[in-house]
């Protein structure tokens, strides 16, 4: 009897893909597909196993494949009918129904990880906003440029669609959107460590959301503030800021919302050193972040910074078992993103136990941002941490070749902020 | 009509009060929740309520918990995953007892897979639960017994422990073949030990003062692999920030220990050819040619004679390689090994976490002996290690064990009366268990229970599966 083929591994499957825009829903599609052999769970290679070595059936694919073209083309169809809607609105003479439709093809474009395309459509939206009398419709666009920005790495063009959104907002008495702009330009200045203007903007948008008695704003503003709290070290008014995001969040049954306030709960208990009740904030944000809609990306940060935690205090079997978790939900729902973090987050762990094919995970998350994350940002990261794994292992030349690379990619960003700590990394290698 | 349940105990007869099992219902629907606070004086535990997943993390973290009793949602598989995902890592681990709507077989697999024994049918029974409720305090009655002497082995992670007949005779033939430099090819299943015995065969060999390395060729990506072994040059593809020896080279005058030989494609086995039959290589990249002086041994998970024959493995490599073949034993087929094995890992980890083990109670035993080591040595390892981590005290029991092992418990013999299952119960269970081991192939299922395929349908229609 002939015995079946073997599957095929991802590695190979992706090297015969051409790198086209076309085919990244296919590349995605391939990812999500696959799976560990069963035996590679108890092999000799099984604590390595990274994406790039799960396999694939053709077979499968053949089947999925058809279904995932079918995504594309309803995603596709969603699209044009956005434009005609449009259109016809603007044939209408109805302007702002027709900034919305475009704007809503470019949340479309968003969610599907199509960022640029998702610029596209928002600042055709933009263009037609301007010439609007009503100026609500701009301030929605422009506040979802700015998010996008922000999401890209673009700290400086983000909040340069904030200042604008606000401004606007002002003018129109436009409180949500006021609010919104704030919390936008808290985050800007959060991203870029201006500790000061975060806090500023943060506290401007409390006011605003105090005096309209937006309950869901001031929950997440006191979250904001939290955040800031524990990123300049203080831990205690960190900790009365994410109470209060709680009392404000909880009646409303705001499920995401509360999964990040008791994330960040996790991470303050983490730093203050309170190991059971960091594991008990993130148990109940799992629960939270169940209740709520399927938010993946959520889910996977809170196993990685569950699995941080593991790892800080020396747990390794619960480290590794948490991180491979957040992989599978990142590889299920194609997030790279949080693949690339678990990865990385692996690699410092063998790196810890000096354990030198460790290196297979920077590797693979190499390829990952070459390949579809394509986030510089990330990238710059990556090598950093591929620099520090190289320091521990004591091969000093690859890991200043890998912060070199992770601070030019800095500097290109004018990430100045992750620069000075690169630079500081940097020094200490060639002490 | 539902309305959330309120975090108000019910506290059950005088009798439950203290000893008894403290147990946290999850239900949002008033009917259910009334019918267990008419219930708890019967089923002698002390009973809390929330109203969803989000309260009850935040009670469970708390501690101090026996089971979990949870009802389950429109999807179910979903939700159990996430059930189980809650309560593991709960101080204690309490038992985890769903309730579901008619679960279905898929479900049924799923729970076994996740490892929880108590699945039942929604409309909830005051019967299931009580005696679901008495099944979780069954680790009551587990006798300790001592772990045995291991006897002299070597420290560290790479000792061969083990004196079955299959084992003697892979020391017999270790001892034969590591006076000579000739090289091996180890095959075994994933776990069996096969870098063990490489650096049994190294340590006992004529190169043993020299390094022994080893390149687990499955781990490493493709792209990098032929690097990795033979080196590269500064600049010879991107990515090759500087220039840097390769395996062979940083094994030269010890071992060289190729693990998963299978996975190499045949681009590089023919590398690899040529680096045992010249006993020289080149770096990528590069012109110098580097002598070949290390010892090489070969492992693999894979029947080699069958990759030769898909044309994924060359056969003239497999002829150079297995000059000396050693075939490992499955953990399965060592007998008492197992016992020993557990006492070597769990003298190791206890001294690694500073616990104080010094037995095993017969019920954990028992699951460890009836659990089919898949993973062999490898699986058992980590489910000690696993042990040892939550142990608070000086044995190692069931409830230390993992779920996927604990789920067998339901079919073990009770050691006492409480919590007694059916002949029937049994029945269903086993099903389900060979169903999941089979992922649901009704066929092969009803080969290993040795019965007809469709009288394991009737059954499975009989039990709701």
């Amino acid at each position: 009897m002939k015995s079946p083929l073997p599957p095929v591994r991802v590695e190979q499957a992706l090297r015969l893909l051409p790198e086209l825009e076309v085919l990244l829903p296919l590349r995605s599609l391939i990812l999500s597909v696959s799976r560990p052999e069963e035996q590679a769970q108890w092999s000799s290679h099984g604590p390595y196993l990274t994406v790039g070595k799960r396999s694939v059936e053709p077979a499968e694919l053949r089947q999925r494949a058809a279904e995932a073209a079918e995504q594309v083309k309803e995603h596709v169809g969603a699209l044009y009918a956005a434009y005609v809607e449009a259109l016809e609105c603007q044939q209408r003479g109805e302007a702002g129904a027709a900034v919305n439709a475009l704007r809503q093809a470019g949340a479309r474009e968003e969610q599907t990880g199509r960022g640029e395309q998702a610029r596209a459509w928002f600042e055709t939206a933009q263009a037609l906003a301007e010439g609007l009398q009503d100026r609500r419709p701009e301030i929605e666009v422009l506040l979802a440029l700015g998010a996008l920005d922000e999401t890209l790495g673009r700290h400086a063009e983000a909040a340069r669609r904030y200042q604008r959104a606000l401004a606007l907002a002002e003018a129109e008495f436009h409180q949500a959107g006021a609010i919104a702009a704030c919390l936008g330009l808290g985050d800007v200045a959060l991203g870029t460590g201006q500790w000061t203007g975060a806090r500023a903007w943060f506290s401007r948008g409390m006011r605003l959301a105090e005096a309209s008695g937006d309950l869901a704003a001031s929950g997440q503003l006191h979250h904001r503030l939290a955040t800031l709290a524990r990123r300049t070290g203080d831990l205690a008014p960190a900790g009365e800021h994410l109470r209060q995001a709680r009392e404000c969040l909880e009646p409303l049954g705001e499920a995401s919302a509360m999964a990040r306030v008791l994330n960040t709960q996790g991470q303050v208990d983490a730093g203050l050193g309170r190991e059971a009740a960091a594991v008990a904030a993130y148990r109940e944000a799992l629960a939270w972040a169940r209740r709520g809609e399927r938010d993946a990306g959520l889910e996977a940060i809170i196993r990685l910074n569950l699995a941080e935690l593991h790892l800080a205090a020396g747990r390794l079997l619960e480290a590794e078992e948490e991180a491979r978790r957040a992989e599978q939900v990142a590889i299920a729902h194609g997030l790279t993103r949080r693949l690339v973090q678990s990865y990385l987050l692996m690699g410092r762990m063998r790196g810890r136990q000096r354990d030198e094919t460790g290196f297979v995970f920077f590797e693979q998350a190499i390829q990952l941002c070459q390949t579809l994350e394509r986030s510089p940002a990330l990238a710059a990261q990556v090598y950093q941490d591929y620099g520090l794994f190289r320091t521990v292992l004591g091969s000093r030349d690859e890991a200043r070749a890998y912060l070199e690379r992770a601070r030019e990619i800095f500097e290109s960003l004018g990430d100045t902020l992750e620069v000075e700590k690169v630079r500081e990394e940097l020094q200490q290698v060639s002490a | 009509m539902t309305r959330p349940a309120s975090d108000a105990s019910a506290g059950g007869s005088p009798a439950a009060a203290v000893g008894a099992p403290r147990v946290l219902v999850v239900v949002a629907e008033s009917g259910i929740l009334h019918s267990v606070r008419q219930w708890a004086p019967e089923l002698e535990a002390r009973i809390e309520f929330a109203p969803d997943l989000p309260h009850a993390a935040r009670q469970l973290s708390q501690g101090g918990w026996d089971a979990v009793v949870c009802a389950l949602g429109d999807r179910p598989e979903d939700d159990l995953a996430w059930w189980v995902d809650a309560v593991r890592g709960v101080p204690g681990t309490p038992r985890l007892i769903a309730f579901v709507e008619r679960p279905s077989m898929g479900l049924a697999i799923r729970a076994e897979q996740l490892g929880v024994p108590d699945l039942l049918p929604l409309p909830m029974r005051r019967d299931d639960l009580a005696n679901a409720l008495k099944r979780a305090r069954t680790v009551e009655s587990e006798a300790p017994m001592p772990l045995p002497e291991v006897g002299a082995v070597p420290d560290g992670q790479y000792a061969l422990v083990g004196r079955s007949p299959e084992m003697l005779e892979v020391y017999k033939l270790i001892a034969r073949v590591a006076p000579s430099t000739a090289t091996v090819l180890i095959q075994g299943e994933s776990g069996t030990g096969k870098e063990v015995v490489a650096r049994a065969i190294h340590e006992q060999g004529p190169k043993a003062t020299g390094p022994f390395v080893a390149v687990n060729c499955a781990a490493i990506p493709e792209n990098l692999l032929e690097s990795e072994l033979f080196g590269h040059e500064k600049g010879a593809f991107t990515g090759a920030v500087t220039r840097k020896p390769g395996r062979f080279e940083l094994a030269r005058a010890g071992t060289l220990f190729l693990d998963e030989i299978a996975d190499m494609s045949l681009a590089l086995q023919a590398k690899i050819l040529r680096a045992v039959q010249e006993r020289e290589i080149e770096r990528v990249g590069g012109t110098e040619t580097l002598p070949v002086e290390v010892r090489l041994i070969a492992a693999t998970n894979r029947d080699l004679k069958e990759a030769i024959a898909q044309n994924r493995f060359r056969e003239d490599l497999y002829y150079r390689l297995a000059v000396v073949p050693i075939r490992l034993p499955r953990l399965a087929d060592r007998g008492d090994d197992l016992l020993l094995l557990t006492a070597y890992f769990a003298r190791q980890f206890a001294e690694r976490y500073r616990k104080a083990i010094r037995s095993i109670s017969d019920r954990a035993l028992e699951l460890l002996r009836s659990h089919p080591w898949v993973g062999n040595v490898r699986e058992l390892r980590n489910v000690v290690e696993r042990a040892v981590i939550v142990a608070t005290g000086a044995t190692i029991q069931a409830e230390h064990l993992p779920d996927e092992l604990r789920a067998a418990e339901a079919t073990l013999p009770e050691a006492g009366t409480r919590g007694l299952l059916t002949l029937a119960e049994v029945e269903a269970r086993h099903i389900a268990r060979v169903l999941a081991h089979t992922n649901g192939q009704i066929g092969a299922a009803a080969e290993i229970l040795g019965i007809h395929r469709n009288t394991l349908t009737r059954k499975m229609k009989e039990y709701g599966l």
